[in-house]
């Protein structure tokens, strides 16, 4: 017999964390709002049965589902659950991924269909929460088969006749890798089905694909060609940002807004132990348009100084005065591992701005995240107040996913 | 604001719900069986812990016959500018698993906090404590203020 790859996908996951420490909430339907409190970022099969989708506002849902109860997100408790699940799932196999906060790959070579089972049985009594298992000969197989059994299934597709049943009739969409977009250019070719998919030629995948789309082909025949990593592969880049809990038109609140993201994402790089040479700036406005900026560092930094010096530039540039800025992204790219920089010629680090970090790390460690921060975040004072914005999903280490 | 709360039966006591049978709500497809309580009820009320029992009391004040503050809300801004003084108001936690404004039911960790005051014949009357609301707060409810929860902010 050949690789068995497992994967592990929790059950409407923030709902079941909440559902861990708030009993009175099973059974019911339950959504949990995202940062801003004003969409749904996860929701119970029971809310979804009223036809909620995640990303739908709290106004058009509550009509759908007056009776719904709506949770205010904790992402630091997701994290407990989400590392005490992989703690268990660690019992259970050599080499486990943590490919995202509730999802799970493992090699489960050696492992029956009874002891997956066993896996789902004891996170479910240890943690607290339902999971869905799939079993198969590839990761991209493993992910459908866990798709194809929620909530609660363990369903593997091991064998012919499994397989068969898995990829029939099932939309090419619901491969994970494959965009909307990919299944439209594949749509002509009466490609439409993951079975389809599996039996096109090769040839032609790749050329509508790319290699890319020839890797999901060679796992959906069977082929592991994508590994299962216990350890994340370094980044190509880091992003820190988000909604800016309504549009911005003051420039100093803006400002504040840029030295958050800044400050977020030299965590980011010091946590990865990089350096990055690229700054990109993403903003989107209320008018619908969205700007996008990139800037060359002079030399490859992870400084809050240079960064923000730079995302500034690049804000201004945009031209944002007046029209209202709903979101901004910072990403970070060109990353270089700290030991293998090149130092800039001419312009050497400042150590009175290292000694700066050092402190400002060392104290957050110590009291908390954010007690000290730059001057230019004041703006931002309600935003620091509520415990809660201090931690997002992207601030949860060690998953090879977002 | 906070218009209305709600507590499953199962966290009362049995002889607390049978006297408040009227109050039974069943909650979506579960039917999760709870109690509600809410201000535009014909007699509103709110439950709260008082010399560690459990007790349900008239909210706020609808009676024009009676001489105290006609809202169910005390602002916590005006209960430390000492205007509730005269009343000699009591500190009191109202149990709560779920909140209600404008149509939003949202969870609530632990509870909120109240205060207590008797009007001239003795009757005591609880009022829920409330603050500027968080930013969230504001956006989920659409409320400009929000109660003083208990453990876990909004």
């Amino acid at each position: 017999m050949g690789r068995i790859v497992g994967h592990l996908d929790a059950d409407c996951f923030y709902v079941s964390c909440e559902r861990v420490r708030h009993g009175s909430l099973r059974g019911l339907a339950v959504g949990v709002l995202g940062n801003q409190g004003a969409c749904v970022i996860a929701k119970s099969y029971e809310m979804r049965a009223f036809g909620i989708t995640t990303g739908m506002p709290i106004w058009d849902a509550l009509p759908l589902c007056p009776e719904a109860v709506f949770v205010k997100r904790d992402f630091q408790w997701y994290e407990v659950l989400s590392r005490r699940m992989i703690e268990v799932a660690r019992r259970f196999s050599p080499t486990v991924e943590y490919y995202s906060i509730d999802e799970v790959f493992f090699d489960a070579g050696g492992m029956t269909p009874a002891d997956a089972r066993t896996l789902q049985r004891a996170i479910l009594d240890e943690v607290g929460v339902p999971v869905s298992v799939g079993l198969a000969a590839s990761k991209t197989l493993a992910k459908l088969a866990s798709s194809s059994g929620k909530p609660f299934g363990c369903v593997s597709a091991l064998g012919e006749e499994r397989l068969r049943r898995l990829l029939d009739g099932r939309p090419v969409e619901k491969i994970t890798g494959l965009a909307r977009r990919s299944a439209r250019r594949l749509a002509p070719y009466g490609i439409r089905t993951c079975a389809e998919f599996a039996r096109a030629d090769r040839r032609l995948i790749r050329r509508l694909l790319t290699k890319r789309g020839e890797d999901l082909w060679w796992e959906l025949n069977g082929a592991a060609v994508l590994p299962v990593r216990d350890v994340p592969a370094l980044r190509k880049n880091i992003s820190r940002g988000g909604s800016l809990a309504g549009a911005v038109t003051d420039p100093d609140r803006l400002a504040a807004w840029v030295a958050r993201n800044t400050e977020r994402l030299v965590e980011g790089l010091d946590r990865h132990g990089v350096f990055c040479e690229r700054l990109t700036l993403i903003l989107t406005f209320k008018d619908g348009g969205v700007d996008q900026r990139r800037a060359t560092l002079p030399v490859a930094a992870a400084d809050f100084a240079v960064l923000y010096e730079a995302a500034v530039r690049l804000t201004n540039a945009c031209r944002p005065q007046g029209r209202g800025v709903t979101y901004m992204r910072l990403i970070a790219e060109e990353l270089t591992a700290r030991r293998h920089a090149q130092l800039g010629l001419f312009d050497r680090p400042d150590p009175r701005q290292k000694a700066v970090a050092v402190v400002k790390r060392t104290i957050n460690e110590k009291v908390g995240r954010f007690a000290l921060r730059s001057g230019a975040t004041l703006p931002l004072a309600d935003v620091y107040r509520d415990e809660a914005n201090a931690y997002d999903v992207c601030d949860i280490y060690g998953k090879t996913c977002f | 604001m906070c218009f209305g709360i709600a507590i499953p039966v199962s966290d009362l006591p049995e002889e607390l719900v049978e006297q408040r049978s009227d109050r039974v709500a069943a909650r979506g497809p579960g039917e999760l069986r709870e109690l509600r309580f809410t201000f535009r009820d014909p007699r509103p009320e709110l439950p709260l812990w008082h010399g560690n029992r459990l007790v349900i009391y008239p909210w706020g004040n609808r009676d024009g016959r009676v001489r105290l503050p006609r809202t169910g809300w005390c602002r916590r801004e005006s209960l430390e500018a000492g205007l509730w003084s005269h009343l000699r108001p009591e500190a009191v936690d109202i149990p709560a698993a779920f909140g209600l404004e404008k149509g939003v039911w949202f969870l609530i960790e632990e509870g909120i906090r109240g205060i207590l005051v008797r009007d001239e014949r003795g009757g005591p009357h609880a009022y829920m404590l409330t603050q500027p609301a968080s930013h969230y707060y504001r956006i989920m409810t659409r409320h400009p203020r929000m109660p003083v929860f208990l453990g876990w902010q909004i």
